[in-house]
């Protein structure tokens, strides 16, 4: 019951914070000095047949007017079209979705796995070779640039080695999707080679994407274990001749875990927002890019249409990280 | 302690181990083959869209010059217009009324007729939806003024006579208009159903298109041009944004062609790879700076020439850009009619710069301000070069990196457009009006071609009446006055026409490159 209320409670005031965040982007996006109209209408077109088109589109009027509009259309659950594709941009939104879900959730998947573990092995080895050498990985993790790891990651593995491929989702033009997931699709047409190379290609993009992401897990996870390690607790487990192995694992890591989980749902809602750079670099057919190239055209509707869904994306994440405090600390805290 | 130390090394080494040798595998079974007869392109600029009327741009041709056909054509270089789905065209003694008669037998992808009606209807679809090629056919011709004589004739009636017409007729092209609508809605002329996809005539059939990724496009058999003994069955185009990706892309065999606007260093990281040629052929790409001539000191043709003067021209283009490019003294291609051979332009010469900054009336009172493309290294460069030979002749300035679309917004009053932009003016159709006449006719103030906000009313006239004469050699000599004005009147600086640059396969033949087009159109291409 204190989930649903929870629950109930977040999406009574989504509904506020999204009008203000769609009110603040819509009047940046149109008074920053850009005018998609004047792009669409082509280089040859006259100031007087780029005013015109303006009208046409309906972008010469009052911009409360035009806010107004966009809530309201926006309640019968339409996101506009996008000046410059003319497609819907729901339908944009929606082809490029899986791409970024399929990549944000392998780069956690490593993140976590991996990061897990390294931090509890770094607390409890405190101090000793393996604790500095994974606190030393762990800030040039965080330091490295994306575009260069990503680059070093081609050269050596797709260019040198020849292992892993260099750019894509898939081997060849990707097949129609069916869910848009190229390991799920593949998995439903019954194609084990489509979905190694799915897999495959997924490889370079979720290592580059999982770096930073690693560094920070291990990094919370190590002073959220070594901050349990000394409680009372541990030491009257130890006392009672629980195996220290069993007591760090099961009990300490589950008290230390808060702040950690916390970070990754942070690191998911702004991995879902897409990656610009990795995206770009290994040719990813993401949300980022589409984000950043409507930034750049101020293609309206996609802008606006990429601010709900990021919103609903961090809203999402916060009640989720939420539930799972709730779970592991059954004290209520946040809950 | 030790039991647990164990346990984590353990758990880590398996997981790193286990990791590494499944991500290897993986990447063995995952690797990208392609087969002969399929031809990857990887591109600058995404395929957003399928509408052969929504766009007039050179990124995006391969769609319009692939899955659709014209009238008229584009080939080779120097660019020559041919008759395509026409067979003839006669223009009336007054300039109004041009007939085309069209090839019979002509089929689109789904096997009707291309006929007189489909034309009407493309071009009414260009002006009603107002993008693309739209704001030219605009200036020349209304709706309604197509007409279908008969299935296989039909006639343009234009508003005014224009030389240019003719020029930009492989713009209209064909689409079937009984398809486009059926798929229309909210009289959109078929806008939303065309951008994801097409309704030709053309060499391949659309078979996938992916706005994230970009399309596929299987060999039209039947197309009306027949086919050489060799061709490419399967075409692909990607929009591949990272240069470094497309260049490793092409060494790695996952691309058999990629954009050809790369950097020095780049064309020769291809070449000495061994694993990939790049073909070279002049273009008509214009790199240029546009002076807005509304403004003091701007506004003083003596500043403006002395301005000329402090460009390093030689600096740039064969040490920066490692002599890619050929210098181009006027606003007008090099390889074009119309183009005053005589004339040879500035030169770089500080002290004489400095002269006659001496004698201008007005004076250099406040730094200028030079704006380049934001994301364009080239213009970053020679904004930063030109800066330097400001400095030397006394003149302060500020270089400022502006995105295109910021840059299209502030070119519209004059008082907003910069001092100075550096940009390039690209092909989309050739004749000299793409260049000089879209550039200095006070009509076209405001507009991205025409940042300069000059006026000059023996300019106007000289423009006007090339555009109205049908002769093209009387054409040129108007057109060579105007240039001869124009550069004495230094309302711009002009650096360079462009080389262009086609890195492909080895073993890929036929490419024939067209400075509208880039050579990507691929009926004619096979491997070796």
């Amino acid at each position: 019951m204190r989930i649903l209320a929870l629950i109930a409670k977040r999406l009574f005031w989504f509904v506020p914070t999204a009008a203000g965040l769609i009110a603040v982007v819509f009047f940046i996006s149109r008074v920053i000095p850009s005018d998609p109209v004047a792009l669409i209408a082509g280089e040859t077109a006259s100031r007087a047949q780029i005013e015109a088109l303006r009208v046409k589109l309906g972008l010469d009027r009052p911009l409360p007017i035009q806010l107004a509009d966009y809530y309201r259309q926006l309640l019968k659950g339409d996101l506009g079209t996008s000046l410059f594709t003319t497609r819907p941009v729901a339908d944009d939104l929606l082809a490029r979705l899986p791409a970024t879900i399929e990549l944000t959730i392998a780069a956690m998947l490593i993140a976590v796995l991996f990061g897990i573990p390294l931090g509890v092995v770094s607390a409890t080895r405190r101090n000793s070779g393996i604790d500095h050498g994974l606190r030393i990985a762990s800030v040039a993790g965080l330091a490295i640039a994306s575009f260069w790891l990503a680059l070093i990651l081609q050269l050596l593995f797709a260019m040198k080695l020849g292992v892993l491929p260099l750019q894509g989702r898939i081997s060849g033009f990707p097949p129609r999707p069916v869910t848009g997931f190229m390991t799920i699709d593949a998995l439903i047409a019954g194609r084990p080679d489509r979905l190694w190379s799915a897999l495959a290609h997924l490889a370079l993009p979720a290592i580059t994407l999982a770096v930073p992401a690693l560094a920070t897990i291990v990094r919370f996870t190590r002073a959220g274990v070594l901050d349990t390690l000394g409680r009372p607790f541990v030491d009257y487990q130890r006392a009672t001749g629980i195996p220290q192995a069993l007591i760090v694992w099961k009990y300490v890591l589950r008290n230390a875990l808060t702040s950690t989980v916390t970070q990754i749902g942070l690191l998911f809602g702004i991995l879902l927002a897409g990656a610009v750079v990795i995206e770009t670099v290994f040719q990813w057919p993401g949300i980022g890019t589409y984000a950043f190239e409507s930034i750049l055209h101020s293609d309206y509707a996609a802008v606006m249409g990429f601010t709900v869904y990021a919103g609903g994306i961090f809203m999402l994440v916060n009640l989720l990280v939420d539930i799972v405090h709730g779970l592991i600390d059954p004290r209520g805290g946040t809950v | 302690m030790p039991i647990l130390r164990s346990i984590g090394t353990s758990i880590a080494r398996r997981l790193v181990l286990a990791g590494l040798a499944s991500f290897a595998l993986l990447g063995c079974l995952g690797q990208a083959s392609v087969a002969q007869t399929r031809f990857v392109f990887a591109n600058e600029s995404d395929y957003d869209t399928m509408d052969p009327h929504a766009a007039f741009d050179v990124g995006r041709i391969a769609v319009r010059l692939n899955v659709y056909d014209g009238l008229m054509r584009w080939q080779s270089n120097p660019a020559k217009l041919e008759p395509w789905i026409a067979e003839s065209h006669a223009i009336s003694k007054d300039g109004l009324t041009y007939t085309f008669k069209m090839r019979k037998g002509v089929k689109f992808h789904d096997g009707s007729e291309v006929k007189a009606a489909d034309v009407v209807y493309s071009l009414e679809r260009i002006l009603a939806l107002g993008k693309g090629a739209a704001s030219l056919f605009k200036t020349m011709i209304d709706p309604g003024k197509a007409k279908a004589i008969d299935d296989y004739t039909v006639e343009f009636t234009l508003k005014k006579p224009s030389a240019i017409f003719l020029a930009i007729v492989p713009e209209i092209h064909i689409v079937n208009a009984a398809q486009v609508k059926k798929n229309e809605a909210n009289n959109d002329w078929g806008a939303a159903w065309l951008s994801k996809n097409a309704a030709g005539s053309g060499a391949y059939k659309l078979t996938q298109f992916d706005p994230a990724i970009g399309f596929v496009a299987a060999r039209n058999a039947d197309h009306f041009k027949g086919w050489g003994p060799k061709f490419i069955d399967e075409i692909e185009f990607r929009g591949v944004k990272d240069t470094n990706t497309r260049v490793l892309g092409l060494m790695k065999g996952d691309f058999n062609g990629i954009g050809g606007y790369l950097q020095t260093d780049q064309l020769k990281r291809i070449e000495e790879s061994g694993k990939a040629k790049v073909l070279e052929a002049e273009s008509m790409r214009v790199m240029m700076m546009q002076f807005n001539t509304t403004r003091a000191p701007l506004n003083d043709p003596d500043v403006r020439r002395a301005l000329n003067q402090a460009f390093d021209y030689d600096g740039f283009n064969k040490n920066i850009l490692g002599g890619q490019v050929e210098r181009n003294p006027t606003p007008l291609p090099n390889t074009i009619w119309g183009n005053p051979k005589d004339v040879k332009g500035y030169v770089f010469d500080i002290e004489k710069g400095k002269a006659g900054l001496a004698k201008a009336s007005a004076k250099v009172d406040r730094p200028l301000e030079i704006h380049f493309l934001t994301g364009f290294a080239q213009s970053e460069q020679a904004a930063q070069l030109f800066q330097n030979g400001l400095q030397k002749m006394g003149i302060q300035s500020k270089v400022v990196g502006t995105p295109w679309p910021t840059i299209v917004e502030r070119f519209g009053k004059p008082e907003t457009t910069p001092d100075i932009s550096i940009y390039w003016i690209s092909t989309y159709y050739a004749d000299p009006h793409n260049w000089i006449g879209e550039m200095f006719h006070s009509s076209g103030a405001g507009t991205f071609k025409n940042a300069h906000h000059y006026k000059n009313p023996k300019v106007d006239e000289l423009l006007d009446k090339a555009v109205q004469a049908t002769d093209q050699a009387e054409r040129a000599k108007f057109y060579e006055e105007a240039v001869r004005i124009v550069v004495d009147d230094a309302p711009g600086l002009w650096i360079y026409n462009t080389k262009w640059y086609g890195p492909y396969s080895k073993n890929l033949a036929g490419i024939v490159f067209c400075p509208i087009g880039n050579a990507q159109e691929m009926r004619t291409a096979y491997y070796e």
